[in-house]
């Protein structure tokens, strides 16, 4: 282990170290030494140069927050950052003055310690999973190098300089620079699913100097003697750069992102590679990228919000007019009264007036709903809890439940108006299946619907292909048979084509040849080929090694031009064993059309005349109950829009063939709605009202970049297309798609949600409202940026109407009684204040009010909140247009929330004003009435949730005879003998009348406040019956699903050809692969990470 | 299960992946996992299916309408008895303020004169059934003012004797007279009522006293629980006041309440706790006596009366007013017009909804007859 600490550079560092522009001399500031702890371990043994430790940081991530000694003050510090929690603790503070404390602090404080506490030990629950996660990853085993040889330690371990070993299938412990590998070239290959979501596998490619020097045998003994120096930029977050150099043996090697492994990646098709650890924990490139998550809001909780926010100013003003009544009162009626202008003390009537609006805010403080935040969120983690738990939504074929990611869009799940989706992968499988194929004019194979005509085919015999390991779902004998017999040269060159013309890699395992495709088309086609018998076998750089028919063929390979979505065609030129020289090409319908020779094959070629040998068919089915779901969510209300990087003929066949366009459909297409919306002609000509001749337009980019660069029309393409049943947007780019989303939300108030699988989704889904990500083929990375995970399309239906609908209902029924349960109670002290002198005398005995918040009213709103349901589960999906009552906003409106707090400003005047009148000139005292209208107020509001309780499980009614029973028992214990000895400034409200009239007196009050409710719910029963009578007597049209009989397009149309895939492997095949000196072109690794798979212009 | 919070760190997570794309690819495209491998399939229970048994009350117009009806006419019921049980109730009620020159305490309301006495007469022409209470009033008096409420001293009054010596704050500015701890302190003892009334019957020009029972008026939890005195000093309730200033209003410490009782003294003096018990509004009235003993237990018969006040306390200044009022009480207490009328308003407010409930649901139900 040498370590050389005479290179220049080292004291270029030292001394910019010294002068503390460290950061800014040079980019190229962060300095690994390979092999030498002692020379990182010393960097970190400095703790006052914080920074310098931070550079240096361990392996070990820790993602959790709180230690045991932080996890209070942080928790704390957290919360109070919430407007409610910190109004509260202003409140308690308010109360610790005397002058002011008109209620004692213990009424505020306990709810706030309940509400603080509850919310700690969520986050604790929280960050304990986190630190148990955090641990699990940082114990995983791997190899590093020390004097005695590779030894097998855990990552957090691993320290920069340390030369790591990665085997097959491992999963990278921190960012590595390649050194070498066990394959030729020093090639690897990984796998990216966990950084961009992407499962193609990449490569990585280590320096030729290193790959040279450093192979030896046994691996450690070059390795340890490795003294190179890497000098590159600081941590940083962008995963798809790196610049950095070696310096080694006196020597400088540009490095780029190629020769680095980031963390997270996991070692494919290697067996093993060898890297130097450069950047640890969390200065790791993914690490670095894990930024601040945006929390989406949904428009009732800003609404509520809205309304909280009026409710404290409301209680500002009601406090200052009650501060102006208490100054009247003491300028007017005290100074006459000996005994209370001695309790005034001689100030004046202004600064009592003053002393009186405190006294009036923590009075009225229970008001704001300060439990409402924490039952809220509690409610949204059960709504999502349930749709996780949904059986309807679980999908067996990858154990994969639903899942909620983000935990506080529920509601919205029932508002949605617009939801726009990918197709690719969303609408279909993604599961690309060879059908059909048409050689020389010949068409072979059947489609899925003839096969059921055709039941008596025989399976394909491939029984004499030694290399058929199944996966073909083509039937046609006949061209095996000819293919066997050699009869036909053109199926056959054209099945050498399909087993050239590609950039997939070959792999064996277990006995078997697996294929590992950029594209799932390629894989289709190249998987075909092998059944068929041409055998894809193995490629090197420069020749390809095919079986075809059992023989074994080598062809050298001259050229490869790979796909990209500009060109939308490949070509590989190759020289066959014989010698000739072939030109293969295989591309899109349009563009291969565009090259082929016009006349017979035998005249002259040029470059561009190609001969055709034959057209692919591959299918890629609509996943199950699609068209079904799609035709629901139509009902629902939802205006459906498909966004797709397809061309429009795959697209429009798609939209028939899942019912997103009925078959009598007018079809506006790109140029009509240029007509329509660009030159201001009138909009709906053609669309109508007329619900039987519905039109969907089309609209391909062009259109789509011209409605977006002018508002104008986006604002016209928006109205022209809420006429329209539904929108299909085509050849669309992912940055479009989430333009397009945009557009919506900008031109309508309609609530949107994105559902997309892949990687060019993840745009959308994060600018939509709600962004739903399938679990496709196209790995996670949808899913990570969305707010709820499906694994069908159709599971959207259910979590829409069924899960979506009753979270809607549940939580503005829940917001709607909560509002009115706190104001009605709190806003009693403002009625009473004019019959006590504005003297801010709370009509409750101070232990009622936080039990009130706490036990008596907590428990059945959350039972409703979390059990209500208006519809069953099947009646939401059988009567879909129930959902429009969330789309159209109506049961949390400024309307309905006026409603609510009128109502419960008239059941504070009941509460307060009918038990005075029945009080007034009789010997009954306070206590009594205070007992009254707190008896009364818990009635009432126990009365109205169970007016609003629609359905009743044993919850609801355990939870409200819970609350009545802790009501009499804890008002029993807070009224007994033992506690009022023990302090009885404290529980002073021992006894108190019973007589009748005191039970009377909270009958009356309690029918009189909750007769509002019950007429309100009795003309509902009425006049809704009356409407469903009149219902009944006609149907409705719209009801009634057309018959199935006949149907444009239908089977008969499916997806084709879409040439959608990535960039492959062409450049990698192609290129000298380990020769080149240089960094090679950036678009390539670009293309590669963002992994469009359906290609789009911009590429 | 739970996602992660920061969903960038979740990447390289060992967590159960959500989605198993990875085996996709090595499998040649198929998705399909090891046959029971349902690790992470819900459970079916009828919780987190959502389908657990619950009862869905159907309401329909068949009864709503009946039951807005029946509500209304209980009411109406309660309001009638209500009603007719405060009609049966009788009260004899009158202001001796004094604010009048032609009304007997008239000179007594100036408040320099002190020990002035006054003399109501009235007649009663029907019997006054018993037992018949007498209570005081005070109207335009905040008793319900939170500054007076608070201003007590709990400890005090529960015979705590440490806070003889030092009274709460709470009962500022009535803790301390000239330096000496005011017991019982604070604002609400200060200001106690201290009218003293005497009834008698006028039989043949002789002034025939009626007994007025003062025992048993205050609450019982008062009596019982609430107020304490101190433990006696020697035998004596005096002694276990010393050291302690009488109320500055108060004519007499606490301990010599009520001379001809030795056992109604300090805090357990029943007019005393029947004071200290806050009234819920500015007009209040409060129980005085009972008339449960001897010729008069089963009422008052007829005859002339003559009620003599002991007027002591001002209310002219604020305002106030007092009254002296005779009541006899039935199963609902004194009399309370307000809530049977309540009651009756209510009920027919139900009756009147379910009948327009009733024409709405008619007019609906059938719109053009039964066509």
């Amino acid at each position: 282990f040498a370590c050389s600490d005479s290179l220049p550079l080292l004291t270029v560092r030292t001394q910019n170290i010294d002068t503390t522009i460290f950061f800014s001399v040079s980019d190229n500031t962060w300095e690994v030494k390979a092999n030498c702890h002692h020379f990182h371990g010393q960097l970190r043994r400095k703790p006052f140069r914080c920074f310098r430790q931070r550079r240096n940081a361990e392996n070990a991530v820790r993602s959790y927050r709180y230690t045991v000694l932080t996890f209070l003050p942080l928790n704390l510090y957290e919360q109070f950052q919430r407007f409610a929690n910190i109004f509260f603790l202003l409140v308690v503070i308010l109360q610790c003055v005397p002058a002011i404390a008109t209620i004692p602090w213990y009424t505020t404080l306990l709810p706030l310690i309940i509400v603080l506490s509850v919310r700690g030990m969520k986050d604790l629950s929280a960050d304990l999973a986190r630190r148990r996660s955090d641990s699990q990853i940082n114990s995983r085993p791997c190899d590093v190098l020390t004097p005695a040889g590779f030894t097998t330690l855990q990552w957090k371990d691993v320290c920069i300089g340390d030369v790591l070993r990665i085997h097959k299938d491992q999963i990278i412990p921190a960012d590595l620079l390649l050194l070498c590998s066990s394959e030729p070239h020093s090639l690897c290959y990984v796998e990216t699913a966990d950084i961009d979501g992407e499962t193609n596998l990449k490569y990585r490619q280590a320096l030729s100097i290193t790959h040279s020097e450093l192979i030896s045998d046994p691996a450690e003994e070059a390795l340890s003697t490795f003294d190179g120096n890497v000098l590159c930029e600081n941590p940083n977050n962008r995963l798809y750069s790196f610049k950095g150099d070696l310096y080694w043996r006196g020597k400088t090697h540009r490095l780029d992102i190629e020769h680095i492994l980031l963390r997270g990646m996991v070692l494919r098709n290697t067996d093993c590679a060898y890297g130097l650890a450069i950047y640890t924990g969390s200065d790791c490139k993914i690490l670095r990228n894990s930024g601040q998550v945006i929390v989406k809001k949904t428009q009732v909780e800003k609404d509520f919000n809205r309304v909280v926010i009026g409710i404290v100013l409301t209680l500002l003003l009601v406090a200052v007019l009650m501060a102006v009544g208490s100054g009247l009162f003491e300028y007017r009626v005290s100074p006459k009264m000996e005994v209370l202008s001695a309790l005034g003390g001689g100030s004046t009537p202004v600064y009592r007036g003053f002393l009186a609006f405190w006294g009036y805010v923590i009075l009225l403080s229970p008001s704001m709903p300060i439990a409402l935040y924490i039952t809220f969120e509690m409610i949204h983690v059960v709504h999502c809890l349930l749709i996780g738990w949904d059986l309807h939504m679980y999908w067996a074929n990858n154990d994969t439940p639903a899942q909620a990611r983000s935990k506080s869009l529920n509601e919205e799940l029932g508002q949605v108006g617009h939801l726009l989706s990918d197709k690719t992968g969303t609408l279909t499988q993604n599961r690309l299946i060879f059908r059909q194929c048409c050689i020389a004019g010949d068409i072979y194979g059947l489609l899925p619907h003839q096969k059921l005509v055709h039941r008596k085919h025989p399976p394909l015999d491939l029984s004499w292909n030694p290399y058929s390991y199944g996966g073909l779902h083509f039937h046609d004998q006949r061209l095996v048979d000819r293919l066997v017999k050699q009869q036909c040269p053109q199926s056959q060159e054209f099945l050498t084509s399909l087993v050239l013309c590609h950039t997939v890699m070959s792999e064996w395992k277990n006995g078997t040849i697996r294929y590992q495709a950029a594209s799932p088309d390629e894989e289709a086609l190249v998987v075909a080929a092998r059944e068929l018998g041409w055998v894809f076998l193995s490629r090197t750089r420069d020749s390809l090694t095919i079986n075809a028919l059992g023989q074994t063929l080598n062809y050298e390979l001259l050229a490869l031009l790979d796909f990209t979505s500009d060109r939308r065609r490949m070509s590989v030129l190759v020289r066959e064993p014989g010698g000739g020289l072939k030109l293969y090409c295989k591309g899109a319908d349009v563009v291969i059309l565009e090259r082929l020779q016009k006349d017979s094959p035998h005249q002259e070629s040029t470059a561009r005349a190609l001969e055709l040998l034959g057209v692919t068919a591959i299918e890629d089915r609509l996943q199950d109950g699609v068209p079904e779901a799609i035709s629901s969510l139509r009902q629902a209300g939802i205006k459906v829009w498909v966004l797709t990087g397809d061309k429009t003929e795959t697209a429009v066949n798609v939209g028939y063939s899942c019912r997103l366009i009925d078959p009598d459909t007018n079809l506006l297409q790109g140029e009509e709605i240029q007509h329509n919306t660009c030159r201001c002609s009138v909009i709906v000509c053609r669309c109508g009202n007329d619900s039987t001749h519905l039109t969907s337009p089309q609209l391909s980019s062009s259109p789509i970049k011209c409605l977006l660069m002018f508002n104008k029309w986006g604002a016209r393409f928006v109205a022209l297309s809420n006429q329209c049943q539904s929108v299909l947007c085509c050849r669309v780019t992912p940055g479009q798609k989430a333009e397009v989303v945009r557009l919506i939300r900008k031109h309508t108030s309609s609530v949107t949600l994105a559902i997309g699988d892949g990687a060019n989704d993840v745009n959308m889904i994060k600018t939509a409202h709600i962004g739903v990500g399938l679990c496709g083929v196209e790995g996670s990375q949808a899913v990570q940026n969305a707010d709820f995970a499906l694994s069908q399309f159709s599971f959207l239906c259910r979590l829409l109407l069924v899960h979506g609908h009753w979270s809607y209902y549940r939580i503005c029924k829940f917001l709607h009684y909560f509002l009115f349960k706190t104001t009605a109670f709190a806003l009693v002290h403002i009625w009473f204040g004019f019959f006590s002198g504005f003297s801010a005398q709370p009509l409750y005995e101070t232990w009622f009010i936080p039990f009130y918040t706490i036990a008596y009213t907590s428990m059945p709103v959350q039972c409703l909140a979390i059990f209500e349901q208006d519809v069953s589960a099947e009646g939401c999906l059988r009567w879909a247009a129930l959902y429009k009552t969330g789309q159209r906003r109506d049961l949390f409106s400024p309307a309905t929330l006026a409603a609510s707090l009128l109502y419960s400003v008239y059941t504070s005047l009941v509460l307060c004003l009918l038990p005075l009148g029945a009080f007034h000139s009789t010997a009954l005292d306070y206590q009594t009435l205070a007992i009254t209208v707190a008896t009364s107020a818990v009635f009432t509001v126990t009365i109205e949730i169970i007016i609003q309780t629609r359905y009743w499980t044993k919850y609801n009614i355990a939870a409200i005879c819970l609350s009545l029973a802790l009501y009499f028992i804890l008002t029993l214990i807070v009224h007994s003998k033992i506690l009022h000895d023990k302090l009885p400034a404290d529980f002073y409200f021992t006894g108190t009348s019973l007589n009748p009239v005191v039970w009377l007196t909270i009958l009356l009050t309690t029918c009189t406040a909750t007769l509002p409710s019950l007429t309100g719910l009795a003309l509902n029963v009425v006049l809704t019956q009356s409407s469903k009578h009149r219902v009944h007597s006609m149907m409705l049209p719209t009801q009634v699903r057309r018959p199935g009989g006949f149907r444009r397009g239908g089977v008969l149309r499916h997806s084709s050809y879409a040439m959608s895939q990535g960039a492959g492997f062409g450049r990698l095949i192609t290129s000298g692969t380990g020769l080149h000196a240089t960094a090679p072109a950036q678009e390539g690794a670009e293309a590669a990470a963002n992994g469009t798979k359906e290609n789009n212009d911009k590429l | 299960m739970a996602a992660s919070c920061w969903p960038a760190s979740g990447f390289y997570r060992e967590k159960k992946r959500n989605c198993s794309a990875r085996t996709a690819i090595f499998d040649g495209g198929m998705m399909k996992n090891k046959e029971g491998e349902v690790a992470n399939r819900p459970d079916n229970t009828a919780f987190t299916q959502q389908r657990l048994p619950a009862w869905q009350p159907m309401l329909s117009a068949g009864i709503v309408i009946p039951g807005f009806l029946v509500i209304g006419l209980v009411f109406i019921g309660i309001g009638v008895a209500l009603f007719l049980g405060s009609q049966s109730i009788q009260v004899l009620e009158s202001d001796y303020t004094g604010l009048n020159s032609n009304t007997p305490c008239y000179e007594c309301s100036d408040a320099s004169k002190k020990n002035c006495t006054c003399s109501i007469e009235f007649t009663l022409t029907k019997q006054f059934d018993g037992p018949v209470f007498l209570y005081y009033g005070l109207s335009n008096f905040f008793q319900n003012h939170r500054k007076y409420g608070v201003s007590r001293d709990y400890y005090q009054l529960s015979g705590d004797t440490a806070y003889f010596k030092n009274p709460s704050d709470s009962c500022s500015p009535y803790i301390y007279d000239s330096g000496v701890p005011i017991v019982p302190c604070g604002a609400a003892a200060n200001s106690m009522f201290n009218d003293s009334f005497r009834l008698y019957q006028l039989v043949g020009g002789t002034k025939k006293p009626v007994p007025l029972d003062g025992k048993g008026i205050s609450w019982w939890t008062d009596y019982n629980i609430v107020f304490r005195n101190p433990p006696l000093v020697n035998g004596s309730l005096a002694a276990a006041f010393n050291g302690t200033a009488k109320p500055v209003n108060w004519a007499k410490p606490a301990y010599e309440l009520d001379t001809s009782d030795p056992s109604n003294n300090g805090f357990m003096n029943e007019d005393f706790l029947v004071w200290m018990r806050r009234a819920a509004l500015p007009d209040f009235r409060k129980l005085y006596r009972r008339i449960t003993q001897g010729d008069y237990a089963a009422g008052l018969p007829v005859g002339n009366y003559s009620l003599e006040i002991s007027y002591n306390y001002p209310v002219i200044g604020f305002g106030g007013r007092k009254k002296i009022v005779l009541s006899n009480v039935s199963w609902m207490g004194g009399k309370n017009m307000f809530l049977g009328v309540a009651y009756l308003v209510i009920g027919s407010l139900c009756i009147v909804m379910s009948l327009v409930m009733l024409i709405v649901y008619a007019k609906y139900k059938f719109p053009e007859g039964d066509s």
